[in-house]
C-alpha cells in the first residue's frame, strides 16, 4: 500500500520508494531507503504524514507520501 | 601559525549553536561567491593561536545537487580548510552519520563529533566512542552542547589535529550508479560501523501527550497561533525597558544640546538637526534593535526547544501555495505586531530565497501601528459598521497582496525546480540554552543596532531637508512645493497634496501619519516635529476629523488608507529586511514594488469610491 493509506501506529517496513534523482536524493538522505522499518505515527486527511524511522520522526508531505510503497508487519 | 576548520552537519546536528559558541561576536555573514546561500565564517583564539571557522550549509546530505550540497562538496574538496570538524547527533546516530558516509569519499582530515550526548544518555543509549575511534581512525569527541567543559575539549583536539592530522581508514561506500543503491551502500556502511559500537532498534514510538496536541489538525494550528502571539508579548516586554531609556534620549538632549548650539551661532537648521531629529533617530534605533533582541530571543527558544518545527508541521500545505515552507508561519504571524519583528525572524527559513519571500510577503501585512491609525482616520469620515468594512476589505486585500508577491517573485526567489514538499525532522523536545540564546540575540540586535543607525540618519536627513521650514510653516517647506508641484500626478492615483505627504511619511514610519495629517491640515506644528515627535503629539482627532472631511471626499480618504497600509512598512523594517537578506537589490525591488502596487491600488480604490459617493 501507499505511505498515505497506511494507519496511525501501523508498524512496518518501506518497500518501495519512486521518483526522479532529486526525490530520491533527497529522501534516502534522511534515511528512507528500502527495507526500513519504521512507524506511522499519524496520518491526518490534508496533513503531511508523521512516520517514526531510524529513531527519528519525520514529516513527510502528502505528495511525496503519495510515491512510498510501504508494507505492515 | 593559524588553522582553518569547517564545521559540517546535518539540519537539528546543532551545528550553528557550537559554531556561536566557539566564534561569538566574531562573526561574518555573506554569500558563497555567485550564491544566495548564507555564508557565515567567525574566528576563535586558543592559547594565542588564531584559528577561521566557516560553518557549511546544512543539508542531510552531499549528492544532490542543491546549490548548499555542491557549495559543501567543492569547499572540502578544495582544500581550504585543513580540518572538517563532522558534527552527527549521538541520540539519532544510524540516520546522522549518514552526513559522514558522504563526506568519506572526499578523503580529507577531520574529526568526529559526537553531539547531543546528553539527549542519547536521557533516552538509554550508549555509544563506545572509543570502538569507533579505532574503526573510523580519526578521533571521535563525545559532545555536550551546553557544557563549556566541552567545548575547551573540542579547541584542544582541533589544535592537536591540525598538528597531526588524521584521514578516515576504513573505505568509502562503494560508488553505485543509481541513487537508491548508493544511498542504501551508505547506509549499510554506517550499520557496519555501529554494530558493536551501539545499538539501533525500531521502537514502538510513543508521542509525548503534548505531542501529540500539538500535532492535532485544528487544536495543534490554533496553539501554534497562541503561542507565537505570547511570543510576541514576550519580546514586547523584553523591549520596555530598553525603549523607556532610549525614549528618555530627545527629552534629555534636546534642550542642553539645542542651547550649546544656539550660543556657539550655530544656524538653526543644523541646531535642529543635532537637537531634535538625532537624538530621535537614536531613540528609533535603539527600540528597534531592542525589538529584535526580544524576538530573537523568543524565536531562539522556539527553535531550540523543537516548537518551530511543529509549527512547520502544521502550516506546511497552506504555505505551500505561496511558495513558502511551513516555518514561515512564524514570522508572519509576529507580522500582525511588528514587520521588523515578521523581518527578523525569516532567520528560521533554511534557504535564502525563502528568507527573502517570506520577508517580502510578510510587509504585506498590516503591523500594529497601522490597525492603530485606520480605525481613526476611518472613524473621520464613515460610520462604524463602514469602518468595519474598511478593516475587512484590507484584511481580504491582504491576501491578495500576498498572492501578487508571491507570483511576482517566486520565480526567482523560490523556482518550482528547487521547491521541494516538505521533507523535516521534528526533533525531540529540548531544554533551551538560555546563555546561548540570549548571548546570540545580543549580537543579533547589536548588528542591527549598528547597521540601522546610519541607515536611518540618512533618510531622516532627506525627509527633514524635504519637510524643514524656516517658521515651522508647512507651506514653506520643500515637501509642500513638491507636493503642490507633482499633485496632478498625485490627484491621478486620487491623493491631493496633504494625504499624499501623508502618505509619504506613512513611508517613513506609520505613527506619523497622524501627526503628519494634523500639520498639513491644520498647521499645528511643523511637518518635521510631527515626524520625529509621533507619539508625543498630541492630536485632537475630533477637530482633525472636521478639518479633513471638510478638505477632502470620503473617496479620497478611503485610497489614502489603503495606499498607506499597502505602501511599504516603515524605515526601520526596509532596513531589517535589507540587514537579515544582505541584498540591497532585493530590498530595493521589493520596495519598489510595494510603493507601485499602493499608487495602483490607491488608483482603483479612489475611483471605484467616486462612483458611490
Amino acid at each position: 500500500m501507499k505511505l498515505t493509506e497506511s494507519k496511525a501506529d501501523m508498524q512496518g517496513r518501506i518497500s518501495a520508494v519512486r521518483g526522479d534523482d532529486h526525490f530520491m536524493n533527497r529522501i534516502t538522505a534522511i534515511g528512507i531507503t528500502e527495507g526500513t522499518a519504521f512507524q506511522t505515527v499519524r496520518n491526518d486527511k490534508k496533513m503531511p504524514v508523521l512516520i517514526y524511522l531510524r529513531e527519528t520522526l519525520i514529516s513527510l508531505n502528502r505528495t511525496d507520501a503519495e510515491r512510498i510503497e510501504v508494507t505492515a508487519e | 601559525m593559524t588553522g582553518s576548520i569547517a564545521l559540517l552537519g546535518q539540519p537539528n546536528s546543532g551545528k550553528s549553536t557550537i559554531f556561536n559558541n566557539l566564534t561569538g561576536a566574531r562573526q561574518h555573514v555573506g554569500n558563497w561567491a555567485g550564491k544566495t546561500v548564507e555564508k557565515n565564517e567567525g574566528t576563535y583564539t586558543y592559547n594565542g593561536t588564531k584559528y577561521s571557522v566557516t560553518d557549511l550549509p546544512g543539508s542531510y546530505g552531499l549528492s544532490g545537487n542543491s546549490d548548499e550540497e555542491i557549495i559543501t562538496t567543492d569547499y572540502i574538496k578544495s582544500g581550504q580548510s585543513d580540518l572538517t570538524v563532522v558534527l552527527v547527533d549521538a541520540s539519532q546516530l544510524e540516520r546522522s552519520m549518514f552526513m559522514l558516509a558522504e563526506f568519506a569519499r572526499l578523503d580529507k582530515p577531520a574529526v568526529l563529533v559526537l553531539n547531543m550526548m546528553d539527549v542519547a544518555k536521557d533516552m538509554g543509549k550508549e555509544v563506545n566512542a572509543e570502538a569507533l575511534t579505532k574503526k573510523l581512525g580519526i578521533p571521535v569527541l563525545p559532545f555536550n552542547a551546553t557544557d563549556s567543559k566541552d567545548y575547551d575539549k573540542l579547541k584542544s583536539l582541533i589544535t592537536d589535529e591540525l598538528k597531526t592530522p588524521h584521514r578516515l581508514i576504513v573505505p568509502a561506500p562503494a560508488e553505485q550508479k543509481d541513487v537508491k543503491a548508493d544511498s542504501k551502500a551508505k547506509f549499510e556502511w554506517v550499520d557496519a560501523l555501529l554494530s558493536d559500537v551501539t545499538q539501533t532498534e525500531q521502537k514502538v514510538y510513543k508521542m509525548s501527550r503534548f505531542d501529540r496536541i500539538m500535532t492535532r489538525p485544528i487544536l495543534g494550528k490554533i496553539l501554534c497561533i497562541g503561542v507565537v502571539l505570547l511570543a510576541f508579548l514576550v519580546a514586547m516586554l523584553i523591549m520596555i525597558p530598553f525603549m523607556g531609556v532610549g525614549q528618555m534620549i530627545p527629552t534629555i538632549l534636546h534642550d542642553p544640546v539645542d542651547e550649546l548650539l544656539t550660543g556657539w551661532n550655530v544656524h538653526p537648521w543644523l541646531v535642529s538637526i543635532f537637537s531634535t531629529m538625532l537624538p530621535n533617530v537614536l531613540y528609533f534605533t535603539i527600540s528597534m534593535a531592542s525589538f529584535v533582541f526580544g524576538v530573537n530571543i523568543v524565536f531562539g527558544f522556539l527553535e531550540e526547544t523543537g516548537f518551530l518545527a511543529r509549527a512547520a508541521y502544521q502550516f506546511d500545505g497552506l504555505l505551500s501555495k505561496l511558495g513558502l515552507q511551513g516555518k514561515a508561519i512564524c514570522p508572519m504571524l509576529m507580522g500582525f505586531g511588528c514587520t521588523i519583528g515578521g523581518a527578523c525572524g525569516t532567520r528560521v527559513m533554511d534557504n535564502w530565497g525563502q528568507r527573502m519571500l517570506a520577508m517580502s510577503i510578510v510587509w504585506a501585512i498590516p503591523c500594529a501601528s497601522i490597525w492603530s491609525i485606520i480605525p481613526v482616520i476611518s472613524g473621520m469620515f464613515f460610520t462604524w459598521w463602514q469602518t468595519l468594512l474598511v478593516c475587512v476589505g484590507i484584511l481580504l486585500y491582504v491576501v491578495v497582496t500576498m498572492f501578487v508577491v508571491s507570483k511576482v517573485f517566486s520565480r526567482k526567489l523560490a523556482p518550482q525546480a528547487t521547491r521541494s514538499g516538505m521533507i523535516m525532522e521534528l526533533p525531540p523536545y529540548h531544554k533551551a540554552h538560555w546563555k546561548h540564546i540570549i548571548k546570540e540575540a545580543f549580537f543579533k540586535a547589536w548588528d542591527i543596532f549598528k547597521r540601522a543607525l546610519g541607515t536611518v540618519t540618512l533618510v531622516s536627513i532627506l525627509f527633514y531637508v524635504l519637510s524643514f521650514s524656516k517658521d515651522g510653516n508647512v507651506d514653506n517647506s520643500l515637501l509642500y512645493r513638491v507636493g503642490t508641484f507633482i499633485e496632478p500626478v498625485t490627484k491621478f492615483f486620487g491623493m491631493g497634496w496633504q494625504t499624499f505627504m501623508a502618505f509619504v511619511s506613512g513611508a517613513f514610519a506609520k505613527e506619523a501619519v497622524l501627526g503628519t495629517l494634523n500639520a498639513v491640515f491644520m498647521g499645528d506644528n511643523s511637518l518635521m516635529e510631527a515626524t520625529f515627535f509621533a507619539k508625543s503629539a498630541s492630536t485632537d482627532t475630533a477637530l482633525l476629523g472636521t478639518a479633513m472631511s471638510s478638505a477632502i471626499s470620503p473617496a479620497e480618504a478611503l485610497a489614502f488608507m489603503f495606499a498607506t497600509t499597502f505602501n511599504i512598512p516603515c524605515i526601520m523594517a526596509l532596513s531589517t529586511t535589507y540587514k537579515e537578506s544582505h541584498s540591497l537589490k532585493w530590498t530595493v525591488k521589493v520596495a519598489l514594488f510595494y510603493i507601485c502596487n499602493a499608487l495602483v491600488l490607491s488608483f482603483i480604490v479612489y475611483h471605484i469610491a467616486s462612483i458611490f459617493t
